[in-house]
């Protein structure tokens, strides 16, 4: 029985250590882009140097702050983007927010940094603004530190 | 005027002496120390479950309707499971084997998480989990009773619940330090390698020391009602206490994430800090206190602790939405640490009073839990929901509102149900 127990839990070990280690910190590139373009239908190929999914990227402050991950993005019905979701603060899973903070206020890859996302928006701003909530008119919180309701029509409202 | 006179307790739940075959055996230290051990390593593993896992699968681009779908079966399963827990832990007699199988599966689960984040893995990993957790409150308690006599049990739990609140305490600070430096997966790898040490010291615990039927409160006498609810459902005090402790659970579980939210709110830098403090600070009382709580238990009986626990509930409410100022809401979680760790300790020992000579105290256990447990997901949204209406100040008091509710039915109809002496 003992060294059955053993043998099981330095499996365990082993297996945990490997985790740790294949994980190499945050963000590794998921997969190269695709490059089996099918015939007939036209198709563009981004490279991870021009394009990036954003959905759960981490977002800091131009100073470096970390301002929380984006969990989602508001479009308008032109199809533009006008707001991104992020969910802000908390401490393992506690108190955090989601705070609605204008498009224009995001900058991606900014200064050559590829997978960094910077917000215009310090973290004194940030914690005030009113929640977002699903069904409720979105407030967006502005470069400026403003806060600006999307005006009715604009979106669709669930 | 005697509540409990008026009750007819002295007539249907006599004081039930300490039974005259303890055994032979006094625990050893090994089988005690074993048990502070697992205690302290398995509150270690579950403190990244929970609201964190939410987190952890934002950042791994998942999108918040998938989130909230597994974070609301989890908590289906984690209800349903409570009483059929309770029963097989009742009914099955290798005790060590169980909390084994319960630790492995939570340990399983967390690197089911940490390897493939991926919607079939992760539901099969959050009920492994719920399962499992259902399965190992009650193991836990059944294994204390069955390891010491029932005047020691106060005691007992007192440590159970202060190595649990260590654990929780420290894991706390550990996971949200490897979360912030390592990455969010390494938390649940940590989690995992944590059940290491947890069935290191459960293997301490020796299993022939474990009193199977003492574990389940006694053996149900030859002429009780072979009625699947006898025990639970005919037994006053525990519908009083269970009553109670529903009501308190509504009040207590929004609590936190309120102030949390709260806290992000008005305070930028030390946010973060803060609610880590909220976390920790209630968790540093409760290990200090537990012990006392439990030995008071034996010395006082219950009525007076449980007074004491539920009422610092109601003040806790009150005085959240009074203080404007973060730091000092810190200090009012003194007052979480207060009442934690009387219920920490009451919860197990008045369940263990009240069932004693019925052999469902586990059965009875999982349904306290899973009562408290419905009730504490319904007021968790709708505190939400009044906050957002009317503001923190009405949620906070609407909460305090119904804490004092409990303290209500605990001073008008609890009994007090320490044994008589011997």
């Amino acid at each position: 029985m003992r060294p059955v127990r053993h043998a099981v839990l330095m499996a365990v070990a082993v297996f945990a250590g490997w985790l740790v280690v294949a994980d190499g910190g945050h963000g590794t590139p998921r997969a190269e882009a695709e490059t089996a373009v099918s015939p007939g239908a036209p198709a563009a190929v981004l490279t991870k140097d021009k394009a990036q999914a954003i959905l759960g990227k981490p977002v800091t402050s131009t100073t470096g702050e970390a301002m929380g991950r984006i969990v989602d993005v508001i479009v308008d019905k032109a199809g533009t983007t006008r707001a991104a979701i992020i969910d802000f603060g908390g401490f393992l899973g506690v108190g955090s927010r989601q705070i609605a903070v204008d498009w224009s206020a995001l900058h991606f890859s900014p200064a050559g940094q590829p997978e960094r996302i910077t917000l215009d928006l310090t973290r004194d701003q940030l914690k005030s603004a009113p929640q977002y909530e699903k069904g409720k008119p979105i407030v967006v919180l502005g470069a400026s530190g403003k806060t600006q309701p999307l005006t009715a029509g604009e979106y669709p409202l669930d | 005027m005697h509540v409990y006179e008026k009750l007819g307790l002295d007539v249907r739940h006599p004081p039930v002496p300490a039974p005259a075959s303890a055994p032979v055996h006094a625990p050893s230290q090994r089988s005690l120390r074993g048990l502070d051990g697992f205690n302290f390593f398995i509150a270690n593993v579950q403190t990244g479950f929970g609201p964190f896992i939410a987190v952890y699968l934002t950042a791994q681009a998942w999108t918040q309707i998938d989130i909230g779908f597994v974070l609301t079966l989890s908590g289906i399963v984690a209800l349903a499971c409570q009483v059929p827990a309770g029963i097989l832990v009742d009914t099955a007699t290798h005790k060590r084997t169980l909390a084994a199988i319960a630790a492995t599966a939570i340990a399983l689960s967390a690197l089911m998480l940490a390897a493939w984040p991926i919607l079939p893995f992760v539901l099969g990993a959050e009920i492994l989990h719920g399962v499992a957790s259902c399965l190992m409150t009650p193991v836990i308690a059944a294994i204390s009773l069955g390891l010491v006599a029932s005047h020691e049990i106060g005691e007992r739990l007192g440590r159970n619940a202060r190595y649990a609140a260590a654990g929780n305490g420290i894991a706390a600070i550990l996971m949200g330090a490897c979360g912030r430096l390592i990455s969010d997966r390494a938390v649940f790898v940590l989690a995992a390698l944590l059940a290491i040490p947890a069935l290191v010291a459960l293997f301490h615990i020796r299993s022939r020391e474990i009193d199977s039927a003492r574990a389940r409160g006694g053996l149900p006498s030859a002429n009780a009602r072979h009625s699947p609810l006898h025990g639970i459902a005919d037994n006053r005090p525990l519908l009083v206490f269970g009553a109670g402790f529903v009501l308190f659970s509504l009040a207590n579980t929004p609590m936190l994430p309120l102030v949390g939210g709260i806290m992000t709110m008005r305070s930028s830098q030390w946010a973060t800090v803060l609610i880590a403090a909220c976390i920790v600070v209630p968790q540093i009382f409760m290990a200090i206190m537990s012990p006392w709580v439990g030995r008071r238990a034996e010395t006082w009986g219950r009525r007076p602790l449980l007074i004491l626990g539920f009422a610092a509930l109601p003040i806790r409410g009150v005085l959240f939405a009074l203080i404007g100022s973060p730091y000092l809401l810190v200090v009012v979680q003194i007052l979480d640490g207060i009442s934690a760790a009387v219920l920490g300790v009451m919860l197990p020992l008045v369940v263990a009073d009240v069932t004693r000579g019925t052999g469902r105290y586990n059965a009875a256990l999982g349904t306290v839990g899973m009562a408290a447990a419905a009730g504490a997901s319904l007021s968790t949204t709708m505190a939400g929901y009044v906050y957002d209406r009317l503001g923190s100040a009405v949620a906070f008091i609407s909460l305090a509102g119904v804490a004092l509710l409990g303290v209500g039915v605990l001073l008008l109809f609890m009994p007090e149900t320490r044994p008589a002496e011997r």
